[in-house]
């Protein structure tokens, strides 16, 4: 763990110097609804861009407004002042309007010879599936032609096999967390999760015996309550890590940086790409998918209590229209199923605002009578 | 036997020691640069002024932000937050209290309290400067006026002036272009005033607005404020019968008292 502890907050680690030295490439996505299985089949790097260090945000509010999400805004400083000039292209998504401005913004500033814009659909239909797997073969005929690879149909079941494993592994280290008491705490599974989104499957995988063999038999400091957090993109550990210095401890999550990008991901078709469309398209829970409200409640709902958790953070950046608005909804029902709530609106990696965040935790704490 | 709270906020901070039958004495400052400083500082002045010594003192609580250092260095003995305190304090000092408004240097909370001064839900302002203390302390300023005077002032209005922004910084531009066109002071920070209140109204509004309501925190001391939250909300708030700033260490010291076995 504490390789983790030093990777985890590394944009070019350890893992990515050796990948590149090999000659190897590395591809830069930033959103869940990513495919990552199809930029491994081609036998490159995908790496989920972070904003660790949170950095000032001068050359990326030259580009994006003030009122744009500022965990956007720093995923751009970092590429604007060349913190993520080791990667061969990005891999553009829909995902949110601010996400957007952020990717072109920083291919209008980089130029990389290798972008691409996948487009994925808002709604889930029968047509919406058929769109996307349109997408995909256009994202696979940009890699392959770009980076002069063929993506067989059994390298890419070979990726899904690889990712398989990956998600079940995660699983398990989350039941350590729900347990009780925990192997693990909610920090320790961010690392874990960052880390792992800049290696390739098969590493991680590998990396992820030793982490649970290790954490299996552990025992972290006690607390006082078990909550669930959730609401918009954040890579934030010290933001979880402050949040358990107060008692709490995170032992469940429905975070784009965390069970929402491995919990779900199923399909039936033989198809590859269509059965890429099915795991992705089919279970993006995210409030940028319209009409779809209902099932991300009902995700949340049984996460929060197969973890038995007391209460709930929803925590969203500042500026973050869908989560901001997704809140609301989210608040109520959680509550109406007789879960407390915090609602935690926040600066992205603002450390100078951890006096405030930590005091709205620990009343929160308080008022649950814990 | 005595029992005290500390409440060390950003601009203020408060010592209250109280007894076995209600409060014995407080003392209110202005911050120094260091929490452990303020603390130590309005301790001392406490025990000077109201010849009061220390280790009289059985427990003690330390709250606001900087309740963990104070009680790191060994100024309290354990630290609550401060949204509890104002709703324990509130509700000592007005039992039928369900609702706090308390709005302070930096930071505005609605309380929504049991009979008891129990939690039962909260709201705090997003990370900016509108609808707080320093909101009406920057636009004071711009007016050429003390704090005090902002509220009183402004009770002499012909008109109230419109500010269209609720954010501190774009308000000081309308506040200066409004004296610059010669508007009164008084009609300028009655608008102040009021764009002030509008904000807190849609806090309270958040948490749900239960009666009887009190508020607490300098911002109480502001009769227009009070006056425009009142009108906004159609509910009379309950003024205290001490300092409004006293509070939240009020509150820290009830809780003292009760951790402290009495």
């Amino acid at each position: 763990m504490r390789t983790l502890q030093c990777q985890s907050t590394d944009l070019f680690t350890e893992y990515v110097r050796d990948w590149k030295e090999k000659g190897g490439k590395v591809l830069g996505y930033a959103c869940v609804a990513t495919p990552v299985e199809l930029i491994e089949a081609a036998g490159i790097l995908p790496y989920r861009i972070k904003a660790f260090g949170h950095p000032d945000t001068e050359l990326g509010d030259a580009y994006l407004a003030r009122f744009n999400c500022r965990f956007c805004r720093s995923c751009l400083q970092l590429g604007l002042e060349g913190s993520y000039d080791f990667l061969d292209g990005l891999v553009e998504t829909n995902g949110c309007d601010h996400l957007r401005g952020m990717f072109e913004n920083w291919q209008h500033v980089k130029k990389y010879d290798f972008f691409h814009y996948l487009k994925v659909p808002h709604f889930l239909r029968e047509d919406s599936l058929e769109y996307f797997v349109e997408e995909l073969s256009l994202m696979r005929q940009a890699i392959s032609e770009y980076f002069g690879v063929d993506i067989t149909d059994e390298k890419i079941m070979r990726a899904v096999d690889i990712y398989d494993e990956v998600f079940a592994k995660l699983k398990k280290l989350y039941a350590l967390r729900e347990k009780v008491p925990p192997a693990v705490t909610g920090a320790e599974v961010m690392q874990v999760l960052c880390t792992g989104s800049s290696m390739m499957g098969e590493d991680f995988s590998a990396m992820l015996d030793e982490v649970l063999a290790e954490k299996a038999g552990a025992s972290p400091p006690d607390y006082k309550a078990r909550l669930i957090i959730m609401g918009s993109a954040t890579d934030e550990v010290d933001l979880i890590a402050d949040i358990e210095s107060t008692g709490a401890l995170i032992a469940a999550d429905a975070l784009c940086f965390g069970s929402r990008a491995f919990w779900k991901r199923e399909g039936e078709s033989a198809d590859p790409m269509q059965l890429l469309a099915e795991r992705y398209l089919g279970y993006l829970f995210c409030p940028r998918m319209f009409t779809e409200y209902e099932r991300r409640r009902d995700y949340i709902l049984e996460t929060a209590r197969r973890a038995g958790v007391d209460g709930a953070i929803i925590t969203y950046n500042k500026f973050c229209d869908l989560h901001g608005v997704e809140a609301v909804s989210q608040r109520a029902d959680l509550e109406a199923a007789g879960i407390p709530v915090l609602v935690l609106e926040k600066d992205y990696g603002s450390k100078a605002d951890t006096g405030r965040i930590k005091t709205r935790v620990q009343a929160f704490l308080e008022r649950l009578g814990k | 036997m005595y029992y005290a709270g500390i409440d060390v906020g950003s601009l203020t901070a408060q010592a209250v020691v109280i007894n076995s039958k209600g409060i014995h004495a407080f003392k209110s400052m202005g911050v120094k640069p260091h929490p452990v400083q303020s603390a130590k500082a309005v301790v001392d002045m406490l025990v000077q002024e109201e010849r009061l010594p220390w280790n009289d003192v059985k427990f003690c609580v330390s709250t606001g932000y900087g309740r963990e250092q104070v009680q790191a260095e060994g100024l309290s003995q354990d630290n609550m937050s401060e949204i509890s305190c104002h709703g324990l304090g509130a509700s000592f000092l007005v039992p039928e209290a369900r609702t706090v408004i308390d709005i302070g240097g930096q930071d505005a909370k609605v309380i929504r309290i049991g009979p008891g001064g129990e939690l039962i839900d909260f709201v705090m302002n997003d990370k900016c400067a509108a609808g707080t203390g320093r909101f009406l302390e920057v636009q004071a300023r711009t007016l050429g006026l003390s704090l005090d005077e902002l509220g009183m002032v402004s009770l002499n209005a012909e008109k109230i002036l419109e500010l269209s922004s609720r954010c501190s910084i774009f308000c000081e531009t309308e506040v200066l272009h409004y004296l610059q066109r010669g508007h009164s002071k008084a009609d300028i920070a009655a608008g102040v005033n009021r764009a002030m209140a509008e904000r807190v109204a849609a806090l309270v509004r958040r948490v749900g607005l239960e009666k009887e309501v009190t508020m607490s925190g300098g911002v109480a001391k502001n009769a227009a404020v009070r006056a425009e939250l009142e009108r906004m909300l159609n509910v009379r708030l309950i003024k205290y019968n001490v300092d409004s700033q006293i509070v939240g260490a009020l509150g820290a010291a009830l809780l003292a008292r009760r951790m402290g076995g009495n």
